[in-house]
């Protein structure tokens, strides 16, 4: 038992940190939203010289190896910053399902393709079929997309009918994704397992964007409690008001005790993908995402919702990049499974008996 | 404790209605529904004078300045009647619920000849100067100066200084707004209420995008603006006591009406329930039902409180009212983004415009902050209602 992180893996979250505050600031995120500056591909760049696009690649294809357990607190870094790029559903979801695919469907594009992603020389993203809409699709080249969940397939983006629309988060434009009905799935014989890798896609997205929530819970504290250290009414400055100051040490309790849920979330994540992908991901891993996924939205809503109202009225402005922040974690907060369906997880691995409720059972793994 | 209506009242319902609904099915069919604070502009202005020539502006100001001297009763079933109709929201509204009724309370007569039958007739519009960059929850922080001085004209304020957060500023000819008119003056004393004309070179606006993508309000820059010396409302130096009874009107008849939009968002909202089968979640329904129930309780505290008032003052559980609505509205907000699930994230239009649930989540993040906080309404609840000492202060 060893509920920390390794010092390798808290280096390379500082040194993600770093790089982010460096190219990632809130006025770099005004100048996207604004219009004024186009998608960083020098800040992508940055990223690939750091390894990122393939952390999760294996080695043979040029990547780190690395396991949902290292990746949990890179995309974690990747949230607190509101990253506009897709580098967690690239690095964390589609660069995995690639070398699934590449493993099960050896062809040699798709080979390629994985060598390419890895290097960060393309940026791939799945589009969930069983999604209504998908991010990433203004900066991906090349995407996962099925006709249905018993289809794979790995296209180029323009080979797609992609509508990229406006939302909720002014940085990230989602994207219904239309699949040709004549290509053939990479799989064609293995629904099951084309079912499988889809699910494997789904629960690393949900377990990664649980981290990015709790990043941005954690920037959006930051961000209030140094304006409510600043900001002055009645003689002093607001955060010495108990009713300012207790509702940021509500939000801190919840998000500390998101925390260990997605860490342990992502180290059941990386135990089920040691097996082979056509073997079924246990009912406790996907509940265990599903609950991780849970307590690190509410975290994030909660963050967003009390600096928007401890900031007052500029909190509510366009000026304030608190907006950018508090926008991801809504719009994080309603992909990969509304709130009922993600507590359905729980409540199934509950009441379906596949684990037995009481005292003796609670601390069974 | 009479809770229906009498037959003269309700045939005053029938005339109110049918008034409505000719208008709104016939020349402004158009703004129909019309919410948000800067659609359709002009079509919106003309209907705040055909309101006035009708004489439906301001019902319950006495005849004189526009209005039909019309009973709470009266008031209570044009506001519901007027969003059953899917009316516009007001336009006129600052100067409807604020200014005229302080004018009303508060001024003299020259002033009330000169403002209320242009405020009752759509013809003068009027926004609101109270907050400035370091005057929010502290309102009487206000640092924007006035000075009497000898003009041409006579005797006139001379104005310098910025106040933010001014909505509609773009189309009010008038702002009522609180100046330190006393040098050296701290906190309340020392202000006084003025009303500054608008279209002069002295002011000028700066409009402020929100997180929903649109520009309702505006900072205003007083440098040199003028006004004559009679346009005080109250004695100089007496600001403060009239920007109160001001705040106290923001919370009268006009709450109403904000009930009946708050309807019409409800039932927006479990319309979309019902198509998209959201309504089927037993979660969802209990918060449907929840909303429900917390909008009645609304209507209810509002006809208990206007029934209950004085002329100019509300009685105590009047100061319960704000924070109430406010996190009422905010939870419906939250509840229509669960409603809709992932479709509540598609804008209706780039760069940045959305359908009225999505907006309405993102507006109602102000409902708990502007007009006295969450945290302020609580202070005030404690320590006037309840009586509990003073929060401490820092400056005085």
């Amino acid at each position: 038992m060893q509920f920390t992180f390794s010092e390798e893996q808290a280096m390379a979250a500082q040194a993600l940190r770093e790089l982010l505050d460096d190219v990632c600031s809130g006025a770099d995120l005004r100048a996207l939203a604004d219009g004024a500056a186009g998608h960083g591909t020098a800040r992508w760049e940055r990223l690939a010289a750091m390894g990122l696009p393939g952390a999760l690649a294996p080695e043979a294809a040029g990547g780190m190896a690395l396991t949902a357990t290292d990746f949990v607190l890179l995309a974690e870094e990747a949230g607190r910053a509101a990253l506009p790029e897709p580098l967690v559903a690239h690095a964390g979801v589609a660069v995995p399902m690639l070398a699934e695919l590449a493993a099960a469907a050896a062809r040699g594009n798709v080979a390629q393709a994985l060598e390419q992603a890895a290097a960060g020389a393309t940026i791939v993203i799945v589009a969930d079929p069983c999604e209504p809409f998908s991010a990433g699709l203004d900066c991906a080249r090349r995407v996962l997309a099925g006709a249905g969940p018993e289809q794979v397939g790995l296209f180029a983006r323009d080979e797609l009918s992609v509508s990229l629309q406006a939302s909720l988060d002014p940085l990230q434009p989602l994207a219904r994704v239309g699949v040709p009905a004549h290509r053939a799935s990479l799989l064609p014989d293995q629904p099951a397992l084309a079912r499988a890798l889809w699910q494997r896609a789904r629960l690393r997205a949900t377990a990664f964007a649980a981290a990015e929530l709790l990043g941005l819970a954690a920037r959006m504290v930051e961000i209030a409690v140094n304006y409510a250290g600043e900001r002055r009414q009645f003689g002093r400055p607001i955060g010495s008001n108990q009713a300012v100051k207790h509702q940021l040490a509500t939000v801190q309790v919840q998000l500390e005790f998101a925390r260990p849920v997605v860490y342990a979330a992502a180290a059941m994540l990386a135990d089920a993908c040691t097996a082979p992908p056509e073997s079924p991901v246990p009912a406790l891993t996907e509940a265990r995402i599903a609950q991780a996924r849970l307590a690190a939205g509410a975290a994030a809503d909660l963050a967003a919702r009390t600096a928007i109202q401890v900031h007052g009225a500029i909190g509510y402005s366009w000026e304030l990049d608190l907006q950018f922040y508090a926008k991801r974690a809504w719009a994080l907060g309603v992909r990969h499974g509304e709130r009922g369906a993600l507590a359905r997880r729980v409540q199934q691995l509950l009441l379906g008996g596949i684990i037995e409720p009481g005292p003796d059972r609670l601390f069974l793994n | 404790m009479k809770l229906g209506f009498t037959p003269a009242e309700e045939a005053f319902r029938r005339e109110c209605a049918a008034w409505l609904e000719a208008q709104l099915s016939g020349p402004f069919r158009a703004i129909r529904g019309a919410t948000g604070l800067v659609a359709c502009v002009e079509q919106r202005l003309a209907w705040e004078r055909v309101l006035g020539r009708a004489r439906w502006s301001v019902i319950g100001w006495p005849e004189r300045y526009g209005g039909r001297d019309a009973s709470l009763a009266e008031q209570v079933i044009f506001a519901e009647e007027y969003a059953r109709a899917g009316a516009p929201g007001r336009m006129g509204h600052l100067g409807v619920e604020l200014a005229g009724p302080t004018i009303l309370h508060f001024g003299n007569d020259a002033q009330r000849e000169r403002f209320l039958p242009k405020i009752a007739a759509g013809e003068e519009f009027w926004c609101q100067g109270y907050s400035e960059p370091n005057a929010g929850s502290d309102l009487a922080a206000v640092r924007t100066r006035a000075r009497l001085e000898q003009g041409p004209r006579g005797a006139e304020w001379v104005i310098d200084g910025q106040k933010t957060w001014t909505s509609l500023a773009q189309f009010a000819q008038w702002i009522f707004t609180i100046c330190r008119t006393e040098a050296g003056s701290r906190g309340p004393a020392g202000l006084s209420y003025l009303l500054v004309p608008m279209q002069q070179s002295g002011v000028t606006l700066r409009p402020i995008r929100q997180i929903t993508g649109e520009e309702e309000f505006n900072e205003v820059f007083f440098d040199g603006a003028r006004t004559p010396a009679e346009y005080c409302v109250g004695r100089p130096g007496d600001g403060w006591k009239v920007a109160m009874g001001t705040l106290a009107f923001e919370r009268g008849v006009s709450t109403l009406a904000q009930q009946m939009r708050f309807r019409n968002e409800f039932e927006q909202l479990v319309a979309a329930a019902r198509a998209n089968g959201a309504a089927r979640d037993p979660l969802i329904r209990q918060r449907i039902a929840e909303a429900w129930i917390g909008l009645r309780i609304m209507r209810y505290s509002a006809l208990r409180m206007l029934s209950g008032g004085r002329e100019g003052a509300l009685p105590p559980e009047a100061l319960t009212y704000k924070i109430y609505w406010a996190t009422w509205r905010r939870r419906l907000g939250e509840l229509a983004m669960d409603v809709l699930g992932p479709a509540a994230e598609i804008a209706r239009a780039a760069p940045y415009e959305f359908d009225d649930l999505p907006r309405m989540f993102l507006a109602s993040r102000s409902d708990t902050i502007y007009a006295g906080t969450n945290q302020i309404q609580r202070n005030i609840i404690a320590e006037r209602a309840l009586g509990l000492p003073k929060e401490p202060r820092g400056d005085r």
